[in-house]
């Protein structure tokens, strides 16, 4: 009975004690985690001025006339520059970056998809062989591929051979023929 | 090789013979006394060990033997041979005589042709 009472006692406090911790655990209102990113490192607005765009682009180490930001669509990248679309792979690799397996040196702009750039990823470098001479050369293999297995559909190739020869009236049974139905004989000779 | 497919798609299809529908003769035609082929395993055999319905030929008798051959000697790849060899020797000579029987239709194609020309329009199987 004694216990009884201390476990009424014991209950609410152990509930208000456990809520505490957790109001003290849990983020205070408007904070945010810390994987997200910092306001700093966010694009700031679109600039819509002469003076905003010579901000951005000092804010982005670039050049005036060569800032250009991504068109204000809706789509969130506000002043961040709209870069050429160029892989890392047709950088000079001889040149000393500072960081040469990016082929990238430090401040300069990266570009927005620059994880898609890698150089093992997408590479935008002209191919060896002009696209035309490519497309012509695998046109040219594909229409002999489909010429010849028409010509080998019209003029099937086969040994001089007659066909071959099985027992029990060519497996009747074997192959699912009915067994109430008489079978048609099939006799093969020597030769 | 390849003579068959010259004479069928270039210059005389009529004579050669067309494998698919092929034995279009009477199999006693020529060849008298002729033995009909003797297969020696059973088909309850065959189905009872499984063999795959395209290996149950007039050679299963040999591939039931070396099957279980297989089967006694597991590890050992050298124990079967001999048998391996009269199955193969048994197909052998089953390709052969469907080779035999290819050329024996071509002939005899070539003959009904030669009658036809001799008798006029008649009929060449008649002698």
């Amino acid at each position: 009975m004694a216990a009884g009472a201390l476990r009424g006692v014991l209950w609410p406090r152990a509930a208000a004690g456990l809520r505490a911790a957790r109001a003290a655990l849990a983020a205070p209102a408007g904070a945010r985690a810390a994987s997200e990113m910092s306001q700093d490192m966010m694009p700031g607005p679109y600039p819509r001025t002469p003076e905003e765009r010579a901000a951005a682009a000092k804010k982005y180490n670039m050049r005036v006339e060569d800032y250009q930001p991504y068109p204000d669509d809706g789509l969130g990248y506000g002043d961040y520059p709209m870069l050429p679309d160029k892989s890392q792979y047709e950088r000079d690799p001889w040149y000393q970056w500072d960081q040469p397996d990016m082929r990238h040196n430090w401040g300069e702009p990266m570009h927005w998809d620059f994880d898609m750039y890698i150089r093992n990823r997408v590479d935008t470098s002209p191919t060896v062989v002009p696209w035309h001479t490519m497309s012509k050369h695998f046109l040219l293999f594909l229409s002999i591929m489909l010429i010849m297995f028409g010509l080998g559909e019209i003029y099937p190739s086969y040994r001089p051979v007659g066909p071959k020869q099985y027992p029990f009236n060519d497996l009747y049974l074997e192959k699912g023929g009915d067994p109430n139905k008489k079978p048609p004989t099939v006799i093969h000779y020597e030769i | 090789m390849g003579a068959h497919l010259g004479r069928r798609y270039l210059w005389d299809a009529e004579a050669e013979p067309d494998p698919l529908n092929m034995p279009s003769f009477p199999a006693e035609l020529g060849l008298p006394g002729r033995q009909p082929r003797a297969m020696v395993a059973s088909a309850a055999q065959l189905a009872q060990a499984r063999v795959p319905l395209e290996q149950r030929d007039f050679c299963g008798h040999h591939l039931l033997r070396l099957l279980r051959c297989q089967r006694d000697t597991f590890p050992v790849p050298w124990q079967c041979h001999p048998l391996r060899h009269r199955w193969d020797s048994c197909q052998h000579h089953d390709y052969v005589m469907r080779m035999k029987e290819f050329e024996r239709e071509r002939r005899l194609r070539l003959r009904q042709q030669r009658l036809r020309q001799r008798h006029g329009d008649g009929d060449g199987d008649s002698e």
